[in-house]
Parts: C-alpha cells; structure tokens; sequence
C-alpha cells in the first residue's frame, strides 16, 4: 500500500478509535460465545462471519500502527497491515453485517462489534472500498435534497393520488396527504414509497392529528454506507423541514435505522440537540387506539398472526410493547416467535444488505433461524415494522415456500378499522 | 419518449418498492454499453424522484420519465 493512503487509513482510525473501542479489542476473551449469536455465522458457517472475526481485523491493523509490541514485532503479535487480501476479507465482513447486535447482547463483555465494524467501514471508505451501491444511494438522497425544486412536481401529483386513495378508503372527502403544512404539530418522515404513506394518512386522518409531510424520506444509505456526514446531510433534509414548518414532534416510519438515526444518532452527527422530540410511528398508534382516538374491529384480520422484532427497533430502540400491543388490538390470534424481544433472531436483512447484490447468498442463508421460527409459530400472518426485514422476509417466505402474508403493522391497523372503504384499504395497502 | 429510440434493457420493476426500482436500475447499469438505453417500468411513484436523482448523481441520463396509468416509465441512458 502507498504511503499517502497507509497515512490516510491510520489517520481514519487514530480519530475513529476512541475509548471505548479500544477497550472492546482488548477484552475480547475470544470465548466464541458471540459465533451462536450470530445469524450469519450459524446459517452459513463460514469463520469469516463469526463476530469476533470480523473485529480481529481491525485489532490487527490496530496492533500494526498504534501498539508499541505489534509495531515492532508484528508477526509475533498479530499485527497485520491492510493488505489488498485483509481488505477483501474486512470488505465481506463489514458491509455483510446486519448491525443487528444480537452477539453483543450475548458477549459476557458486551462487545459492541457492529460499533467497531463502523470504524471497517471508515477504512474501507478511506482506502476507496466503500460499497457502491450504497454510496449511490446515500448520494442520490443527497442530491434530492440539494434539489428539491426539481422534483417538487413529481411528488406533490404522487401526493395527490395517495389523497385519493386514502379518500376511498375513509370515505372522508376532506382527507388527504397534508404537504409542507406550516403549523402542523407532527411531520411524519415517512418512505419514499406510497406503501409507507397511504396507510400513515388514514390513520393521522381518522386520529384528527393536525400532520403533514415534506419532500424527504426516512431512509439513510449514509448510515449503512458508513459516512457520517453523508448519514448527517440526509437526516438534515428533514431536520431543516421540521424547523421550517415549526413542528412539535417528528414521527418516523416503519423503519427500523429510520429510528434509530433520529433518535439517537442525528445529535452526535450534528452536535446539536435535537429540537423536536422523536416517535415511531407505532408509538403514536398504540396511543392512538389506546386513547380511542382511532377505532380497531378485533376479528377483521384472519389467521394466526405472529411479530417480527426488527432489530432496529426492537433490541437496538427498546420498541417491544407498542407494536405487540397493536397486533393484539386487531386480533386475539396473536402468537409470539421464539424467541423474542430482546432475544429475537435477526431475519438477516438489515444494514443495507438486501440493496447489495453481492451478498444475497449469504443474506438467504442466514434467513435459517427466522425461517425455523416463523414455521414453529404456526402462524399465517406476520407483522413487521422494517422495510429491509420485510424484504428479506418476502424473499425467505417465497424461497421456502412458507405460504405467509408479510404485512406492515399500519396496514394491519387500517384493514381492521371499520372503514366504508376498508377492503379496498387493506388491498391497496397490501 | 420517441418510438425509435433502441432499448438495449428492459427491466420490469412493477411491485418493486421504493428505493428498489433505483436499485435495480443502478444494478444493471453497467449491462448495457456506454449510450446504451435501459427501459424501466415502476409502479412506486417514489421512482419518479428517486430514479432521476440517481441519474443526476452518477452521471448518467434519464432520456425521459413518463406516467402511463399507475405505471411509470423511464427511459436511461448510460453516459460513463
Ligand atoms: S462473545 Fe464477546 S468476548 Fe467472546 S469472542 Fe465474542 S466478542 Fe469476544
Ligand atoms: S451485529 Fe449481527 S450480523 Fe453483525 S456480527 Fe453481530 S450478530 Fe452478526
């Protein structure tokens, strides 16, 4: 490697590793326990996937360049330097990871892997290995917003005929998708998708929340992708929007990072406290049925229905209850898969992985654990608040033949609201 | 949208949700010669944004973006 870039990486990771980063590749005892934690090790079986693994590279680079014994007796102390072939393995197993942080929940010391594979991914960037795709993806949200006015046309005529749907479904001639609303209490930040918007309007409509929405989606390539400031820029479309239209509170959409980058990860990216407090979506509906605000029909949805944790929500946002507690106010069917919370098997989507197509057959692999659970629950009906794992899941539900409906938890509420257009609703939404 | 252009791709991402349709375009950019003209058919109208500003920040072309019904229909051009 030449010496401009070896100075570039070394840099990247004098600045990335703090304290309590080097203290995880200290302590790692390399007991293994995190190997039956992981997914992708379990589905696949491959070394490479096996937590611990993924964080000895970057201990190894470490040990090259900032540990006096493995500065000068490298082979002894196994320090490696980032090699062409180390980088290659570092690559798989970075942008392979879900994020899902099941390992760390079973590491006796709590080692946070995915936490020291974003220093990976700050190496990778740095050395010009940065996974494409997403990078394309981060930037094209970027330029969205840079741009804004050159797509306003487009999404406010899509605006219009998500306001039409949602007309047909509550038969309220005076609903619609409320756009750039100054004054509203809430913006919901939803998807870019129609799917993430039509069932949040009726529900905001039937709630009589005073709501709107803006030009920029949830979604952060730049999370997954590894850049900060990337992950920063797009978070701060909608951060500006909010401030704009003088809103209360930011509501997010069915989307585990979603959350997760606004609620806890926007402040430290921008160093400013966040001026708005941040829900879930489902947050809100629980509240909203709960309080009687919206009205649910027990005995509209059919079927044995179960709930997948996504990761991001649920061990990594401490969002257990709220969703299950919406489930069990559509139907009295509900089954829980095992295990759960904080246990819950990650369904190997996450992280950006289903948009990179290099790693689909590991992605499908490691889908075993959630395809044995979903089958050992019985049910026919599964709800799941994370675009990525409903991806994956889809694709696992096809693949071994599981037979399932993957639903969205506020398309479920909407098909069991007693609504003059409810199944026309629920089969738009589907 | 002229009916002579050559379609070198068609790619049906009828279903797809959003940001899949960009990704599938951007996925199979690199199938069709520089010039070369790939056809996609979306139906999440968050394409109609997505994909053009997929365009604009690689440095490749949407010819033209058009709804037809509940589809929408791109036309996008290879530059590099
Ligand atoms: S469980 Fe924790 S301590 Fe044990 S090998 Fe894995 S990361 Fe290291
Ligand atoms: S965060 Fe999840 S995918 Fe990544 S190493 Fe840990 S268990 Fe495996």
């Amino acid at each position: 490697m030449e010496k401009v870039q070896l100075e570039t990486l070394t840099g990247v990771i004098d600045k990335k590793m703090n304290r309590q980063l080097k203290q995880y590749i200290d302590i790692c005892a390399r007991c293994a326990i995190c190997k039956d934690a992981c997914h992708q090790y379990v589905g696949t079986g491959d070394f490479k996937y096996l937590p611990a693994r993924r964080a000895e590279l970057i201990r190894q680079i470490y040990k090259r360049y900032f540990d006096k014994a493995g500065r000068f007796m490298p082979a002894l102390y196994e320090a490696r330097e980032p090699d062409d072939n180390l980088l290659d393995e570092l690559y798989d197993s970075t942008y392979a990871c879900t994020g899902c942080r099941r390992c760390m929940y079973y590491c006796p010391f709590s080692i946070d892997t995915a936490w020291i594979l974003s220093v990976a991914k700050a190496i990778l960037i740095a050395a010009g290995r940065g996974n494409e795709m997403l990078g394309q993806l981060a930037d094209a949200a970027i330029f969205k917003g840079d741009n804004a006015a050159m797509f306003e046309g487009v999404m406010l005529s899509g605006f219009d005929d998500i306001s039409e749907e949602v007309r047909a479904i509550t038969g309220d001639p005076e609903h619609r998708v409320h756009v750039n609303k100054e004054g509203a209490d809430v913006l919901y930040v939803a998807l870019a998708g129609a799917h993430s918007i039509r069932p949040a309007a009726v529900i905001f409509e039937e709630a009589g929340e005073n709501w709107t929405i803006s030009m920029f989606e949830a979604a952060n390539y730049g999370f997954f992708y590894g850049d900060t400031e990337k992950a920063r820029l797009i978070t701060k479309r909608y951060i500006d929007e909010a401030k704009r239209l003088g809103v209360k509170e930011i509501v997010v959409p069915e989307c585990g990072h979603a959350y997760r980058v606004a609620e806890f990860f926007y402040e430290a990216w921008s160093k400013e406290p966040m001026p708005f407090k941040v829900t879930h979506i489902l947050e809100k509906v629980d509240d909203y049925i709960k309080s009687g605000r919206i009205t649910v029909d027990k005995g509209l949805i059919e079927g044995k229905v179960t709930y997948h944790d996504p990761c991001q929500l649920g061990r990594n946002g401490g969002k257990f209850e709220q969703p299950r507690d919406i489930v069990k106010a559509v139907t009295d069917n509900f089954v829980d898969l095992t295990p759960n919370r904080a246990e819950q098997w990650c369904c190997g989507g996450g992280g950006g992985i289903v948009a990179m197509e290099e790693f689909k057959d590991v992605r499908l692999k490691s889908g075993a654990k959630k395809v044995e659970q979903l089958k050992a629950s019985g049910a026919s009906v599964l709800a799941c608040p994370c675009e990525n794992c409903r991806l994956q899941i889809e694709e696992l539900n096809e693949v071994h033949e599981l037979g399932m409906e993957i639903w969205q938890v506020i398309d479920l509420v909407v098909a069991a609201m007693p609504l003059p257009g409810n199944q026309k609703g629920a089969e738009a939404t589907e | 949208m002229s009916d002579e252009t050559k379609v070198d791709l068609e790619l049906d991402l009828k279903g797809l949700l959003c940001p899949l349709p960009m990704v599938k375009v951007s996925q199979n950019i690199n199938n069709v010669p520089v010039g070369g003209i790939i056809r996609a058919v979306a139906t999440d109208p968050g394409a109609m944004a997505d994909i053009p500003a997929w365009a604009q920040s690689t440095g490749n072309e949407v010819v033209s973006a058009d709804k037809q019904g509940s589809e929408f229909v791109f036309l996008v051009k290879r530059v590099k």
